[in-house]
């Protein structure tokens, strides 16, 4: 159990070092993915499957996928990587991650000192989870059911809102693109019969 | 430890199994495609064909493994390993007959949604690396398809997981035995049916791959193994949509006399033979066709039968 | 017996390690079966033998973009759906009508969408 956590994790903190230092976005983006599949192998082992193929599904296989859209939408090749090449220079980040070093260093020492409030609960549920072999199964089904009665109990006031907002988004998003579709600067009321920008767009034509 | 054993013949069976099947359905395919169109298909290898597969295989192998100067390689070579790696790894929650599966998660099914997911990966990657204009556009349309109709290929699974109270590939089979899922829940079949031809971009869903107007689509540039990967792929992705059919629709290994191994097998090839029927019997649909089709018909009508199953579980 | 959750994560691993390594296996048998050839013409796109005219690198219809937002938005409906359909015989009635009220709000969006033609394909 702690032996796949500690591999889970690694590659999750190297493949998001990755992402920083590559070049071409697309090859940042897919060690993002990877680290989002080594957090929701971190998600499962610590006894929340739930939790873990939402990880998937959600960030590695939605909002990615929107990344993925975006970088190819506007693919700006050579200039975009020597823009990144530029950021590279020790200059640029040198401070930055002294000063995350510094915050580091103090985890480090807290989870060395034993001192975090969390970590002995995790410890005694990652001893009982390999102990108790029986009840483990059970109780992680009966953990996405409490899921949803706390959603939909208690909760309920912020799954509606989370409704509204993602009403927000659908509006949003559609005046976004809309907006671009018409290049020349034309209103929103010119998309509504078929805006003369869209016909010379270059996918998607039958 | 004749535990270890156990899983590891577990991990083999279900590892292999898929793969001939994968590439059985080559043959099977084209041969049946033949009788249906009224010609032959490939009968000149073995007695009746059916050693084509090992013919292709050597071809394929003998073809040179060719990466353009001008893709981007390392995103190249993953495209193929993303779709072979996400589709077999969702095998690994379908359960063959009681007790034997390799990861009988209590999410199962939830997986293998997550995995599918990342299907969209491997299309829009692989158009996206080769650098070339039709892999792009084929890659662009797949991905587009593949996310349009993800949409409601989860949510019209979720009548099954409420009537079965469970995300659980073996529970969901288990509380068939009085009924086939597939009776209450008709509707949420043949949406996934139809999503599930979507995602593993069968005819008459198959536009990023439309030969005619778009050569291969997403893997124009591929050729030799990696081409083959992809081909095996689609197949692959054929079987599991099958398997899980039989699985959530179909009471999965539960039959009469015969063990549930042979049922699940059966139901699995049947439902197979059908996807195949359906390439021989329609015609390619366009793409605003099938994109509004997905947004206007199918989602409203998943939402529906959601509503509607919740209204009867609670009334009962 | 180790814990049932390691035992899955490990057959899993196992699955698919034994998967790459057939890929991998396969790819280099065709590496050294097959033969190499260097050709100038090889070297470009394939375009059906006409030669390529621009970089493949053209920007595309934001159409596709949209797409994906959209994908997203009912993707996270979904996720609060999930839940709400295994535990809704715990949870009774009224979770129909909270869900109900849900799917209600987002059908706003959705309708408003469908008027401005974000369903359309040209």
């Amino acid at each position: 159990m702690t032996v796949l956590f500690y591999i889970a994790g690694a590659v999750a903190v190297i493949a998001t070092g990755m992402v920083i230092t590559r070049r071409k976005a697309i090859h940042a983006l897919l060690y993002l993915v990877v680290s989002f599949l080594a957090l929701a192998l971190v998600f499962y082992v610590l006894g929340a499957p739930f939790v873990a193929a939402l990880e998937v599904i959600v960030y590695a296989g939605a909002i990615m996928v929107l990344f993925l859209f975006a970088l190819m939408l506007i693919d700006a090749g050579r200039a975009e990587e020597a823009r990144e090449r530029d950021w590279m220079r020790p200059r640029a980040w040198i401070v930055p991650s002294v000063l995350s070093a510094a915050l580091l260093a103090e985890v480090v020492y807290l989870l060395a000192r034993g001192g975090v409030p969390g970590r002995t609960a995790a410890g005694a549920a990652a001893a009982g989870g390999a102990a108790g072999v029986g009840g483990a199964a059970g109780e992680a089904a009966a953990q996405v059911k409490a899921v949803g009665i706390a959603l939909f109990g208690p909760y309920l006031l912020g799954v509606e809102l989370a409704s509204i907002l993602l009403l927000a988004g659908l509006v949003a998003a559609h005046h976004l693109t809309v907006d671009l579709d018409s290049e020349d600067g034309e209103t929103a009321g010119a998309a509504d019969s078929g805006a003369p920008g869209r016909t010379r767009q270059k996918g998607g034509r039958p | 430890m004749p535990d270890t054993a156990w899983h590891i013949i577990e991990v083999v069976v279900m590892l292999l199994l898929p793969l001939l099947m994968a590439g059985g359905l080559t043959v099977v395919e084209r041969r049946l495609l033949g009788q249906l169109q009224d010609r032959y298909g490939p009968n000149r290898v073995g007695v009746m064909g059916e050693m084509q597969v090992l013919a292709d295989a050597v071809k394929l192998l003998g073809k040179e493994d060719w990466i353009p100067p001008f893709a981007d390689r390392p995103v190249f070579v993953a495209a193929p390993a993303i779709i072979l790696m996400s589709v077999l790894a969702s095998f690994a929650v379908i359960p063959l007959t009681s007790g034997f599966a390799v990861a009988d998660l209590n999410v199962g099914l939830l997986f293998f949604l997550a995995m599918s997911s990342l299907g969209v990966y491997s299309v829009a990657l692989a158009g996206w690396s080769s650098r070339s204009k039709y892999p792009l556009l084929g890659g662009l349309r797949a991905a587009a398809q593949l996310l349009g109709y993800e949409v409601f290929m989860g949510m019209s699974l979720l009548g099954v997981v409420m009537m079965a109270g469970s995300f659980d590939l073996s529970t969901i089979v288990e509380g068939q035995r009085g009924l086939w899922y597939v009776g209450p829940q008709f509707v949420g079949f043949v949406v996934f049916f139809i999503a599930g031809l979507a995602e593993t971009r069968r005819t008459p869903f198959d536009l990023p791959e439309a030969e005619s107007e778009l050569v291969a689509g997403y893997h124009a540039e591929y050729s030799a193994m990696k081409f083959g990967i992809f081909y095996v792929g689609e197949y692959l992705g054929i079987t599991l949509v099958s398997a899980l059919m039989t699985v959530l629709f179909f009471g999965g290994w539960l039959g009469p006399i015969l063990p549930g191994w042979t049922w699940f097998l059966l139901k699995t090839s049947i439902l197979i033979l059908v996807v195949i029927v359906v390439r021989a019997a329609l015609p390619r649909v366009r793409y605003d066709q099938l994109m509004s089709f997905g947004w206007k018909v199918m989602l409203p009508l998943t939402l529906i039968n959601l509503l509607v199953t919740a209204a009867v579980i609670l009334a009962t | 017996m180790v814990s049932p959750t390691i035992d899955l994560v490990i057959e899993f691993a196992l699955m698919l390690a034994i998967g790459a390594a057939m890929a991998i296996l396969f790819l280099f048998i065709s590496h050294l079966l097959a033969p190499k050839s260097k050709n100038p013409n090889k070297d470009q796109p394939y375009e059906c033998g006409v030669v390529p005219e621009s970089d493949a690198r053209a920007p595309m219809n934001v159409h596709y973009y949209l797409v994906a937002v959209l994908f997203v938005l009912f993707d996270l409906e979904a996720v609060f759906i999930y839940p709400w359909a295994i535990s809704l015989r715990e949870l009774g009635t009224s979770a129909l009508v909270e869900m109900f009220v849900f799917i209600v709000i987002l059908l706003v969006g959705y309708f408003y969408a469908w008027k401005k033609g974000v369903f359309e394909w040209e």
